[in-house]
C-alpha cells in the first residue's frame, strides 16, 4: 500500500497501539475486518503528503502468456512499488486482492466498492501491469 | 482462441475470480469460474494473478513486523450461524422438502390414527354408498334383521348378521355384490335417514388366514358420509350416513363405543 516499509511499519505499529488501547477499554468493534479497514485508512493518511503522481493517462496491454516468463524476472519490491504507485481504491484493490487472503465480497466491504468497480479496477490494473512489464522488461517467447 | 459467452455480471465476477479455488465462497462466483473456466482469456487471467500473487508473498516483511504473525491466517474465518446456514439454498431446499415430507407423514398418519382391521374396505364402501341409486338394489320390505336368513339361503352368506341395534328398521331393498377383491358384500337400505348397511367379510391375517377381530364400534369417514363398523364372527357391519359422527351417534350403544 505504501512502498516503503518504514512508513509500512510505522502504520503498523500505529494500528496496533490503537488497538490495543481500544481492547484495554473494551470498545473493540464487533466487525471481522475492522482492523484491516482501519491499517487502509491509515496508509491511504500516510501517502497523503506523498508527492502525487500527475493523472496521465496509463498505457494498457492485454495480458499475454508471456507475461509469466516477466512476472519470474521481477524483483518482489519492483512490485510493492507499483501496486503503491496506483492510485485508489485501484491500489486497495491490487493489494487485497494480490494478497490472496480475501474473497472477492471481503474485499467490497473493506473498500466500499460495488462489484462492477472492483471488476474494472482489477481488470484495468492487470492491462496496465501488462504494458509495465512490457515497457520494462523483454517478452520471452512460451516454449 | 476459446472464448466463451458470459453476462455482464459473470464477466465482473470472473474478473474478481479468486486466485486460489478455495476462496470461491459463493454459488455465483462459483458457477461463472465454472462457465469462464474453459476460455483462453480467463485461462491467461488466472496464470497471471497466480504468478503475481506468488511474487506478492515473497515481498520482504520486515521482521519487527512479522514476529507479530505465529500463523499465515491473517484473516479468522468467518463464523458459523444458523441464521447464515438457513439463508444458504440449498439448506432452504432440503428443509422445505423435509418439511412437506414430514407433513405428507403427518397427514397420513393422522388419517391412520383411528385405522381397525377391514377400516380400509369400509372406506371404499362409504364411497359406494354415495354412489347407489336404489333402483340398483332388489326391492325388499322387511325388518333389517330378517334379512340374515336370505344373504344365507339365497347367497350361502354365513355369520352375515345385522346387530340388534339395527335389526328393526324397515328396508326398501338390498344386493349382494363382489368388490374389486372379490369379496361378498351384502347391502342393505332402511327408511331410516335413509341409512345404509354394508356387511362385509373382516380382514384375514396373511399368515394364519384367521380374521382380525377388534372389539366395540369404531367410526370411518370418506366422502362426506360417517360409517359406524363393528364385527362379529369375521364378518363386518357397518351403518353409514351421509353426514357427521353426531347422526350416527344416536344409534349406537354408548357402553360399546
Amino acid at each position: 500500500m505504501l512502498g516503503d516499509s518504514s512508513k509500512a511499519q510505522e502504520v503498523f505499529h500505529t494500528t496496533l497501539r490503537d488497538a490495543a488501547l481500544r481492547a484495554a477499554e473494551g470498545s473493540l468493534p464487533n466487525e471481522r475486518f475492522w482492523l484491516f479497514r482501519d491499517a487502509r485508512w491509515r496508509c491511504l493518511e500516510a501517502s497523503k503528503a506523498d508527492l502525487q503522481a500527475e493523472p496521465l493517462e496509463i498505457k494498457e496491454h492485454e495480458m499475454t502468456p508471456e507475461a509469466l516468463s516477466q512476472i519470474k524476472q521481477l524483483e518482489p519490491t519492483q512490485l510493492a512499488i507499483w501496486i503503491s504507485g496506483a492510485p485508489d481504491p485501484q491500489r486497495s484493490a491490487l493489494a487485497l486482492f494480490y494478497l490472496d487472503e480475501f474473497d472477492y465480497r471481503e474485499i467490497l466491504k473493506l473498500t466500499e466498492l460495488k462489484i462492477s468497480e472492483l471488476s474494472r479496477l482489477l481488470a484495468g490494473g492487470r492491462r496496465q501491469f501488462q504494458a509495465w512489464l512490457d515497457d520494462i522488461l523483454p517478452k520471452k517467447p512460451v516454449v | 482462441m476459446k472464448t466463451v459467452r458470459l453476462s455482464r455480471r459473470q464477466r465482473a465476477l470472473a474478473n474478481c475470480a479468486p486466485i486460489s479455488e478455495e476462496r470461491i465462497s459463493d454459488r455465483s462466483m462459483r458457477s461463472t469460474v465454472f462457465r469462464a473456466r474453459s476460455s483462453n482469456e480467463f485461462a491467461n487471467q488466472q496464470s497471471f494473478d497466480r504468478a503475481v500473487a506468488a511474487l506478492v508473498r515473497t515481498i520482504p516483511i520486515p521482521p519487527e513486523i512479522a514476529d507479530w504473525f505465529s500463523s499465515r491466517d491473517f484473516v479468522s474465518p468467518s463464523k458459523w450461524t444458523w441464521k447464515r446456514m438457513a439463508r444458504n439454498p440449498a439448506v432452504l431446499a432440503v428443509g422445505i422438502a423435509l418439511a412437506v415430507i414430514a407433513g405428507v407423514f403427518l397427514l397420513h398418519f393422522l388419517d391412520h390414527l383411528h385405522d381397525f382391521p377391514g377400516s380400509e374396505t369400509a372406506r371404499k364402501l362409504l364411497t359406494i354408498a354415495g354412489s347407489t341409486r336404489s333402483v340398483l338394489l332388489d326391492p325388499v320390505s322387511a325388518d333389517a334383521g330378517t334379512l340374515a336368513d336370505l344373504f344365507f339361503l339365497k347367497h350361502r352368506l354365513e355369520h352375515y348378521d345385522v346387530p340388534a341395534e339395527f335389526a328393526d328398521f324397515q328396508t326398501i331393498g338390498c344386493r349382494v355384490f363382489d368388490d374389486d377383491e372379490a369379496q361378498r358384500i351384502a347391502q342393505i337400505w332402511v327408511t331410516e335417514k335413509r341409512m345404509q348397511f354394508f356387511l362385509f367379510p373382516a380382514e384375514r391375517d396373511a399368515k394364519t388366514g384367521a380374521a382380525l377381530q377388534f372389539s366395540g364400534w369404531r367410526y370411518v369417514h370418506q366422502e362426506g358420509w360417517v360409517g359406524a363398523v363393528t364385527e362379529h364372527n369375521g364378518v363386518c357391519f357397518m351403518a353409514a350416513l351421509r353426514g357427521h359422527e353426531k347422526d350416527l351417534a344416536p344409534y349406537i350403544p354408548k357402553a360399546k363405543q
